[in-house]
């Protein structure tokens, strides 16, 4: 029998039990993370592997085994991959620098260059690109896929090479992944082009003696680098490193092989585009003297409850200065930020002015040409031009906006606004000697359209003249 | 009526079930609150003892390359992460610190590279001096307002910090939860005894 309370309790009964058992319920919550965390300290290191086969190049079959890199790999979709300078999209750089369009008159570039975008895009990217047409060679495959080196293995390297991109359009599918780097059996690092083998080679060396830290750098050089397709139908992909790895070693080599990439259809000079030389660039930059890696900053150690690994989200180490910049330079994130982005800012401000000197050269001989000038009057200042065009390019081509070697990258466009203002000089001169003592009034290439148009009367008579020979 | 005879009258008119059904309850919590005391090694923290704070595997890093840097042998973590000038300054920069580091791990908001705040900063140079104070000739750095570690960067635990920068690196394990010789069977520990 219960006892009639003579007033209400404060507190009911029922609400007391409730608490203390919603208390109970909350310690065994934590003490559930505590035993969690626990276990997380003794993680065992035990893997189940699925094995792979031998060229197995779709990333989600390896996301089975490797969940964490294939995630982060993944995330190489997003196209944010640069902090501070260049807007989201596709950013269309001949938008942004028309001069561009002058400077690259009579090479595919004219037609659209745009910001990179990460390894998950590279097979889109290629086939979307208009730079890409029926005259294009496989070799242009070569870094874009991890299909490709089952197609060599299959084919050979030379007859890959040698045929035509449209030749592999269905049998490359797979984006830049995990193939590339990596042996399916082993997972070690390894190189599986041939580019980056050969170059060694004949520089005496056996990349397959390289360390594990040096093959964390090594296994992107053997795309991120400058490279040219050597011979006419055999377009053999080959680095111009024999004599070295600064622009004046490639500037040797070219002038030694006499390769040219394109003659310029303004001023009629011989031309080398350089590609995207960010491994050469780099060895020239403290991080690299330091032996830091690529992979130390692109894709860093990443812990995740106790598990190690490297993050595969390749991309601007300003995107996780935590784990990419802080484990060295212990100053905050804010600082790290703003000491890259004044190097960048700085490269940018003297790219642009090496831009605005080469387009006024290269109009400024085209000019000179007009006035009657030979091509014998012209031979020094367009081959000089075309060294100078070679160097800004150098820097400018390179991924990190010279922050890979800050200082190299300021040599260097230093010396390649030095050489293009020393050609227009000596272009002043030819053209004095044809009776023009005026400047060269610039044209309006203010907007990529613009210029685009401005050219086109150039490329057409470039075209006429080699239908004519 | 006073707000205690109020409260005690919730007790005094309870139905009889649901008294045992509070007291198992708050039996279960007394339970509880000293299992967690065990699986937490909540103890070990009153101590100076350095695998109290490896308790959290992410101090992993800072524990392997303390242990194998010149301090590894004669100091712990506490000689140079509390203050020592009190007892009460000691126990208290603990218990603040302890608490947020605790609640840091338990919602799993740990950064990536775990850096000293400005307030442990200073604890850790007046510890420096508090030992080596007689080796500081050049006194006028630190009039300047310079620490120690700006130049004795490496000190301890070296150049490249991050939860990942000692991989696999062989610290003490946790003791198991269920005290060792409590189970016939219980699997034999490092050091060879049970």
């Amino acid at each position: 029998m219960t006892i009639k309370p003579p007033h209400k309790p404060l507190i009911p009964g029922w609400l007391l039990v409730v608490l203390a058992g919603l208390l109970v319920f909350g310690l065994g919550v934590l003490a559930s993370s505590i035993n969690e965390r626990r276990a997380e300290s003794k993680l065992a290191r035990v893997q189940f592997l699925q094995p792979l086969d031998e060229w197995e190049s779709d990333p989600a079959k390896w996301g089975v085994s490797f969940p964490r890199q294939f995630i982060s790999w993944e995330s190489t979709r997003d196209s944010a991959t640069r902090p501070g300078f260049l807007p989201e999209g596709t950013g269309d750089y001949l938008a942004q620098r028309p001069e561009l369009v002058v400077l690259w008159a009579g090479y595919s570039f004219t037609k659209a260059y745009n910001k990179p975008r990460g390894h998950y895009h590279s097979v889109e990217d290629v086939t979307g690109t208009p730079r890409v047409d029926a005259s294009t060679p496989a070799t242009c495959w070569t870094c874009k896929s991890p299909d490709v080196p089952r197609l060599m293995a299959r084919d050979g390297v030379e007859a890959f090479y040698a045929n035509s991109f449209d030749h592999y359009r269905s049998e490359v599918t797979n984006p830049i992944a995990c193939l590339d780097c990596h042996d399916p059996q082993t997972m070690a690092l390894r190189i599986s082009r041939p580019g980056l083998a050969e170059a060694f080679q004949r520089q005496g060396k056996d990349v397959t003696q390289a360390s594990h830290q040096e093959m964390r750098t090594l296994v992107c050089a053997q795309c991120h680098v400058e490279y040219y397709f050597k011979g006419k139908e055999a377009n053999h992909l080959t680095f111009p490193w024999d004599q070295g790895l600064t622009v004046e070693s490639f500037k040797q080599y070219y002038e030694r092989t006499g390769h040219v990439d394109w003659v310029h259809a303004i001023s009629g000079a011989p031309m080398i585009k350089m590609q995207h030389p960010d491994y050469e660039l780099s060895r020239a930059g403290i991080h690299a003297f330091r032996g830091v890696s690529c992979a130390d900053c692109h894709m860093p150690y990443t812990s995740e409850g106790g598990l190690k690994y490297s993050d595969h989200g390749v991309r601007s180490p300003l995107m996780n200065a935590s784990t990419a910049c802080q484990v060295c330079h212990r100053w905050s994130e804010t600082d790290v930020r703003a000491r890259v982005l004044s190097i960048q800012g700085t490269t940018r401000a003297a790219l642009s002015r090496a831009e605005r000197v080469l387009a006024e050269a290269h109009l400024e001989i085209g000019d000179a040409m007009s006035l009657g000038a030979t091509d014998a009057e012209l031979e020094g200042v367009r081959h000089q031009i075309g060294i100078a065009q070679m160097y800004w390019d150098y820097v400018a081509s390179s991924n990190g906006l010279g922050f890979h070697a800050p200082q190299e990258s300021a040599r260097i466009l230093g010396r390649a606004v030095d050489m293009a203002q020393e050609c227009r000089l000596e272009t002043q001169r030819i053209r004095a000697r044809k009776g023009e003592l005026r400047p060269l009034e610039m044209p309006d290439i203010s907007t990529k359209e613009k210029a685009q148009a401005f050219i086109q009367p150039y490329l057409e008579a470039q075209k006429a003249a080699a239908a004519a020979r | 009526m006073n707000l205690r005879e109020r409260l005690f009258d919730t007790w005094r008119f309870m139905p009889g079930r649901q008294r045992t059904l509070l007291l198992l309850l708050l039996g279960a919590l007394v339970g509880m609150g000293l299992y967690l005391v065990r699986i937490s090694n909540f103890f070990s923290y009153l101590s100076d003892d350095p695998r109290a704070c490896i308790n959290c595997h992410i101090m992993y890093p800072e524990y392997a390359t303390w242990r194998h840097s010149s301090h590894g042998r004669d100091t712990t973590c506490n000689d140079c992460h509390v203050p020592h000038h009190s007892v009460i300054a000691k126990y208290r920069f603990k218990a603040e610190d302890g608490m947020r580091h605790s609640a840091i791990f338990t919602l799993r908001m740990e950064p990536q590279v775990i850096r000293a705040r400005p307030e442990a900063i200073h604890v850790i140079n007046d510890n420096c001096i508090r030992c080596h104070g007689e080796q500081i000739v050049h006194t006028n750095l630190a009039d300047h307002g310079r620490l120690c570690l700006d130049c004795h960067r490496e000190v301890p635990h070296g150049r490249v910090h991050s939860l990942s920068s000692t991989p696999n690196a062989a610290v003490p394990p946790l003791d198991p939860v269920i005290p060792r010789g409590w189970m016939p069977g219980s699997p034999r520990q490092p050091g060879g005894s049970r």
